[in-house]
């Protein structure tokens, strides 16, 4: 599968009466937006605002990040089986609005929403503070469930990020690069000498507001499977969760995901990218240890030489990251798996609710427990309500001054298990 | 808490979704429980058929206290 992908610069977002792209500025028409937002009954009123990178504006609770992107040319549309009809899409070319995105905001759970500061210590950890972010706040009807709200906010916020996107379809992009995925077969004829590398990607799918769609259908009811990479760019993979902000993957995440692109720079030059797998992180035992053979199924069937696995959350995924690590070691396959750690405040806890020797090759994405002051900022967009509730917070959170002592697990992406972050180690 | 408890003599059934943490951690008398959001439990069930099985687990756990164990010890729910 081929797939053109073209980005559009974005360095700055403005409300206009007439929406368009002009000169790297994405001029947003809020009341057609609004319009759009208000086809769900179960919302009642939307709130538009522009948080720039720099601004001192924090934004919380923040529920998604959306990348705007848009289908140019080749079969299926942007968000398939979500908001678009269901057709395989990683195909043929699509246009992005690089450096914009739209951050969906509202209460839905209250304590696990994440925070985005644009500025200060805050903005060290989220790579949203460097996006020219379209902040929707949703305001329910009364009396609706957090499933009807959850659901309503994600579909409003994929409809606004797809019109969003159309507005690239016709311009030419800054930049573009191409992304091959052959057949397995193609692959190994054209790089035999290369050791054939796969991508194992978990996917959040607890159920109770964690879960995550492959094309509308809800991953906890689907077994290990396999996609092309391209269609993930293509929003095949949407974010529908409310966890722990610091590492979940919004869908920004997946349509951006860094070891698909990292995969794909060593592709034919140190290593073959030859399978892409998906399997989820369910709340049953059973499922655990089926998803988990089915993984290692896949990739001895494969006959990968290697193997990267990702993780998303943390606590008792930490179990299916190990089961699928340790199954499919004992295919043969060497495996290095990517997490992060919830060491405690002073980092010298267990990393990890589960362990196995076999897990010997590791990539942190940092330690979620380590605790950070971000100083009080001019702007808040959405509300402060919740920051002592929100996973990382803590009674006390919220000073007298305006600033805010957290955990880094409150902040939108500060360790993401794709390695979409800025933390590193001296 | 189970290997605190059992460290000060008194034994423990750890009952848990997850019993491969539980084997990490240490424990040494496992009952499986039936999901992570309910691990008593079983909504899907209907009132008397979740008593059922509710009872069926405390068994197994009042049992396993019970029994006399040589190392880490999974005691399944039948």
């Amino acid at each position: 599968m081929k797939l053109k992908v073209g980005y559009i610069e974005i360095r700055d977002i403005m409300t206009a009466d007439k929406a368009e792209v002009r000169d790297g500025v994405l001029y947003v028409d809020t009341k057609a937006l609004e319009a759009i937002a208000l086809e769900d009954e179960h919302i009642k009123s939307v709130k538009f605002d522009v948080a720039r990178p720099g601004e001192s504006v924090r934004i919380t609770p923040v529920k998604d990040v959306i990348e705007p992107r848009a289908k140019v040319e080749g079969p299926g549309d942007i968000f398939p089986g979500m908001t678009t009809k269901v057709a395989t899409v990683g195909s043929g070319t699509t246009h992005v609005l690089r450096g914009a995105a739209v951050v969906t905001v509202g209460k839905i759970v209250g304590f696990q929403e994440g925070i985005i500061d644009m500025t200060g210590v805050g903005a060290d950890y989220t790579p949203f503070s460097a996006t020219n972010n379209l902040v929707v706040d949703f305001t329910p009807v009364d009396g609706i469930t957090a499933h009807e709200y959850e659901a309503a906010i994600r579909t409003a916020g994929l409809k606004i990020a797809y019109e969003l996107g159309k507005l690239g379809k016709n311009l030419t992009p800054d930049e573009t690069k191409e992304y091959d995925f052959p057949s397995l077969m193609e692959g190994i004829k054209k790089y035999p000498d290369l050791p054939r590398v796969g991508y194992v990607l978990m996917l959040q799918s607890q159920g109770l507001l964690h879960d995550t769609y492959v094309y509308g259908v809800d991953m906890k009811q689907s077994l290990t499977t396999m996609l092309s990479p391209t269609e993930i760019m293509d929003g095949a993979i949407v974010s529908g969760n409310c966890v722990s902000a610091c590492d979940k993957n919004t869908t920004y995440h997946h349509q951006n995901n860094p070891v698909i692109e990292d995969l794909f720079s060593e592709h034919g030059k140190t290593l073959n990218f030859s399978a892409m797998i998906i399997t989820n992180e369910n709340v049953y035992l059973a499922d655990k240890m089926r998803s988990s053979d089915w993984s290692a199924k896949l990739v001895d069937y494969l006959d990968l030489e290697g193997v990267i696995i990702s993780q998303e959350g943390f606590g008792n995924p930490d179990t299916d990251l190990i089961m699928n690590c340790k199954k499919i070691e004992e295919t043969g396959t060497h495996t290095v798996i990517i997490t992060d750690e919830y060491a405690g405040r002073d980092g010298t806890s267990q990393s990890l609710a589960d362990a196995d020797a076999k897990a010997d090759a590791l990539v942190t994405a940092g330690n979620a427990n380590q605790v950070v002051t971000l100083p009080k900022l001019d702007r808040v967009i959405g509300t402060l309500d919740y920051t002592e509730k929100i996973a990382g917070g803590f009674a006390g959170s919220l000073e007298s001054d305006g600033s805010i002592t957290v955990e880094i697990q409150a902040i939108t992406g500060a360790t993401n298990e794709l390695g979409f972050s800025r933390l590193s180690a001296r | 808490m189970v290997k605190e408890i059992e460290r000060a003599g008194i034994p423990v059934v750890h009952v848990c979704t997850v019993t491969p943490i539980s084997m990490t951690v240490g424990a040494n008398r496992i009952v499986p429980a039936v999901a992570i959001p309910h691990p008593l439990g079983n909504p899907s069930l209907g009132a008397a058929e979740e008593k059922q099985l509710r009872r069926k687990i405390v068994q197994t756990a009042l049992d396993a206290l019970a029994t006399k164990v040589d190392g880490q010890t999974i005691f399944e729910v039948k």
